[in-house]
C-alpha cells in the first residue's frame, strides 16, 4: 500500500528550489515562483494533513521506488510529522514573504531563494522519513543550505560565525554517521519501524541492548547540537545574529525543532521499546528512557538557566532573542525529561513539549521578524540606540508585545497553555526540581522580555528611532503572524487536540510498525497468536 | 587480525582528526574535520566486513562460501552517499576559510576571536549590519 500524497510537500519544495535556481536571470519571475512554491508547500501540507486525519490508521506510508519496508526507504506521515510540517509551512511562508521586502533584491537574486527552499526541503524530509540513514541525509540537505544562508551577508562577523557553525555541524555529522553505523552494526537495520520491533524483543534477533544504549546516547548529542541544548548551545547566538532575520526566524522556529522531533521520534518510540539489564547509580527502572530522563532533565535545566542569564546581559535585540531561544528550548525538553522518567505521564509530557515547541516556533519567528523590521527601519537593533518605538510604530510594537507575552505565557496566547502544561506535568509527576527550574526560567523570561520592551519600545525616542523609515510590508507580515498567535491561543482546542494526537501517535510504536511494514507485522502477530492466543491488533 | 588492524587504523585516524581540529590554524581544523568524517566512513565499511574478515564481493553466483563470506553491500552504499556529502561540505568549508582570510586577514582562530571583541566594542559591526538592512528594498 503506497500513498503518493506523502511526497507532496517534498516535491513542492524541491520543484520551487530547482525552478528558483533556473530562473535566477529573471529576478521578478524567480520571486514569484518562490512565493508560489511557499504557497504550494502550504497547500501540500494541508492536503496531507486532511488525508492523514481521514485515514483510519492516521498514518500514510510511501515506500520509495516501491521497495518494501525494512529494505527500502519509507516515508511516513503521521500526526506528529503533520503537526511539525504545519509549523514549517506557516513559519517558512511568513519568513519568505518577509524576505522579499527585507533583503536587497540584487543580493537575494543568486542564491537566496533556491537555498531557502532547499533548507525547507531538508526540514520536510527529516519530518517524513522513516529511515535513520535517510534522516542523516535530510539533515545534511538542511544544514548545507543553512551554512550558506548564515554567511549570506558575508561580512567579517558573518564569515566567522558561519565557519564555527559549519565546522561544529560537520563534526556533528561525522558523529551522527558513526552512531548510525553503530546502530546498524548492533541492530542490523536502519528502518525505524524495524528497529523498534527488533529492540522490543532483542533476544529473538540476537541484539545486545547495552551497546545500543551507548550508541543512542552518542546520537542524542547530535540531536542536542541541532536543537541547541546546553552543553551544545555555543553556536546559537553567533549564528542567529549573523544570519538575515528571516533566515534566523526559520532557523529558530523550525530547524531547531527538527532536533526535538528526532528526540521524540527516536527516543520515545524506537528506543523506548528496549530495556537494559544494567543498573546505573541514581537511575530507576531498566528502560532506555529512564536512563535518558535524568540526562534530558539536566540539559533542560541548564538550557533554561543559561538562556535566561545570557538573554539578560545582551545589548542587541538579536542577541537577546538568540539566548532566549536557548532557554525556551529548555522548556520544550523539560516535559520530555519528566515524561521519560514517569511512564504514566508520557502522553501528557510529549503533548506539553509539542505545544511548547509550536508556541516557541511561532513566537520566536515573530520576534526575530520584528527585530529585523526594527533594524531595517532604524538601522540598528542595539537597545542603547532604540527606545520610543511604541509611539512611532504602534503595529510593530504591538506585534512584539504579542510575541513577548506568548514567550512569557500570558493567557489567552498559546504560550500560556505551553507554560501551563509544562508546570502541570512537573507538578503531577511530583518533580519539585522540575517545578523550581520552570519557575526560575519563567521569571527570567519575564525579566528579559520586560527589559527588551522597556528599552526598545518605551521611553524617549532616540535619534535613530526619530529618523526611522516605515516598512509597511514588513510590518504587515509581522502583524499577520501576531494575529495567528492570538487566534491559536483563543481557539486553543484544535492545537491541543493535534498535539495530543501527535503525542499518542509518537508513543504508539506498535501502530507505527504495522503501518510501515504490514506483512511482517502480520506474521509476527500470527506467530504470537498461535503461541499465546492473543496480542493481535488491527 | 583484520579486525585488529582496522581498529588500530580507525583509532589513529580519529586521533589525528581530533588533534587537527584542536589547532588554531583554520585550514588544519578543516583538514581535521575532513579526516574525522573519512574515518567515520572507514568505520562504516568495517561494519560490513563482518567477523570473518574475508569478505567477497556481493555478486550473485560469484561467491561460493555462502552468504557469511559476503561483505554487506548496504554500508558501502551508505559510505558512497556520505563521501559525496563530505566532498561538498569540505569544499564549502575551504571556500569559507578563504573568505575568512579575506575578511580578517588571518586564518588564526585566536586572531579572529579577538576581532570579534573589537567589533562588539566599536561601531564596525553595527554599521555593517545597518548598511545591509538600510540598503535592502
Amino acid at each position: 500500500m503506497t500513498e503518493q500524497v506523502v511526497v507532496a510537500p517534498l516535491l513542492s519544495a524541491l520543484v520551487a528550489a530547482v525552478l528558483a535556481l533556473l530562473l535566477r536571470s529573471y529576478p521578478r519571475l524567480q520571486r514569484g515562483v518562490s512565493v508560489l512554491g511557499g504557497l504550494a508547500y502550504g497547500a501540500g501540507v494541508l492536503f496531507l494533513a486532511a488525508r492523514v486525519a481521514a485515514d483510519a490508521d492516521r498514518r500514510l506510508v510511501y515506500q520509495v521506488s516501491d521497495w518494501t519496508a525494512p529494505f527500502g526507504i519509507s516515508l511516513i506521515a503521521d500526526p506528529l510529522s503533520v503537526l511539525m510540517l504545519g509549523l514549517t509551512a506557516v513559519v517558512s511562508l511568513a519568513a519568505l514573504v518577509y524576505s522579499l521586502y527585507f533583503l536587497d533584491r540584487e543580493d537575494a537574486r543568486l542564491s537566496y531563494h533556491p537555498l531557502y527552499h532547499f533548507m525547507i526541503l531538508g526540514v520536510t524530509g527529516s519530518f517524513l522519513t522513516g529511515d535513520v540513514f535517510n534522516l542523516f541525509v535530510w539533515f545534511e540537505v538542511m544544514l548545507m543550505s543553512s551554512y550558506v544562508l548564515v554567511v549570506f551577508y558575508s561580512g567579517a562577523e558573518q564569515t566567522r560565525a558561519a565557519l564555527l557553525y559549519s565546522l561544529l555541524n560537520l563534526v556533528g555529522s561525522a558523529v551522527m554517521l558513526l552512531a548510525i553505523g553503530g546502530l546498524y552494526a548492533t541492530t542490523g537495520t536502519l528502518n525505524m519501524a524495524d528497529m523498534a520491533r527488533r529492540l522490543a524483543e532483542p533476544a529473538a534477533y540476537g541484539i545486545d541492548p547495552a551497546p545500543v544504549l551507548g550508541i543512542s546516547a552518542v546520537l542524542l548529542s547530535v540531536f542536542a547540537l541541532k536543537a541547541g541544548i546546553v552543553p551544545f548551545q555555543f553556536w546559537v547566538p553567533a549564528a542567529y545574529e549573523a544570519a538575515p532575520e528571516p533566515v534566523t526566524a526559520v532557523l529558530a522556529g523550525v530547524v531547531k525543532k527538527v532536533g526535538i522531533y528526532a528526540i521524540v521520534r527516536l527516543y520515545f518510540m524506537v528506543f523506548a521499546a528496549a530495556s537494559v539489564p544494567v543498573s546505573l547509580p541514581g537511575i530507576g527502572g531498566d528502560s532506555f528512557l529512564s536512563f535518558f530522563g535524568p540526562v534530558l532533565f539536566v540539559t533542560a535545566a541548564a538550557s533554561i538557566l543559561l538562556g535566561g542569564v545570557g538573554a539578560l546581559g545582551q545589548d542587541r535585540m538579536a542577541g537577546l532573542l538568540a539566548y532566549s531561544s536557548i532557554g525556551q528550548i529548555g522548556f520544550v525538553v523539560l516535559p520530555l525529561a519528566v515524561a521519560a522518567t514517569a511512564p504514566e505521564f508520557r502522553v501528557l509530557g510529549v503533548t506539553a513539549a509539542l505545544v511548547y515547541a509550536i508556541n516557541h516556533g511561532l513566537a520566536k519567528a515573530l520576534l526575530f521578524l520584528v527585530g529585523g523590521a526594527v533594524r531595517a527601519g532604524t538601522g540598528t537593533d542595539r537597545f542603547a540606540d532604540l527606545g520610543g518605538l511604541a509611539g512611532r510604530e504602534p503595529v510593530l510594537a504591538g506585534s512584539f508585545f504579542v510575541g513577548g507575552l506568548a514567550l512569557v505565557g500570558i493567557p489567552p496566547l498559546t504560550g500560556f497553555f505551553g507554560k501551563f502544561l509544562v508546570f502541570d506535568i512537573a507538578g503531577r509527576a511530583g518533580s519539585t526540581a522540575g517545578l523550581a527550574v520552570a519557575l526560575v526560567g519563567a521569571v527570567f523570561t519575564i525579566a528579559y522580555v520586560t527589559r527588551a520592551w522597556n528599552r526598545g519600545f518605551w521611553g524617549e525616542a532616540g535619534p535613530s528611532v526619530a529618523a526611522s523609515t516605515r516598512r509597511p510590508a514588513l510590518v504587515a507580515v509581522v502583524a499577520a503572524l501576531a494575529g495567528l498567535i492570538v487566534l491559536l491561543g483563543v481557539g486553543f482546542d484544535p492545537l491541543y487536540a493535534a498535539a495530543e494526537n501527535a503525542a499518542e501517535a509518537a508513543l504508539d510504536a506498535e501502530g507505527y510498525v504495522s503501518a510501515v511494514d504490514p506483512t511482517t507485522a502480520a506474521e509476527a502477530t500470527a506467530d504470537a497468536a498461535s503461541g499465546t492466543n492473543g496480542g493481535g491488533h488491527s | 587480525m583484520t579486525e585488529f588492524v582496522l581498529a588500530v587504523t580507525l583509532g589513529l585516524l580519529f586521533g589525528l582528526g581530533t588533534f587537527l581540529v584542536l589547532r588554531r590554524d583554520v585550514v588544519r581544523v578543516v583538514w581535521g574535520v575532513a579526516i574525522i568524517s573519512q574515518a567515520a566512513n572507514v568505520y562504516l565499511v568495517t561494519v560490513g566486513v563482518g567477523t570473518t574478515g574475508g569478505a567477497g564481493a556481493p555478486i550473485l553466483g560469484h561467491g561460493h562460501a555462502g552468504e557469511a563470506a559476503v561483505a554487506d553491500p548496504l554500508v558501502q552504499a551508505l559510505v558512497l552517499t556520505a563521501i559525496v556529502i563530505g566532498f561538498g561540505t569540505t569544499a564549502f568549508a575551504l571556500v569559507l576559510t578563504f573568505r575568512l582570510y579575506e575578511e580578517h586577514g588571518t586564518i588564526d582562530l585566536d586572531g579572529i576571536a579577538g576581532s570579534e571583541g573589537d567589533g562588539a566594542a566599536g561601531t564596525g559591526t553595527a554599521g555593517d549590519g545597518a548598511a545591509d538592512a538600510g540598503g535592502s528594498r
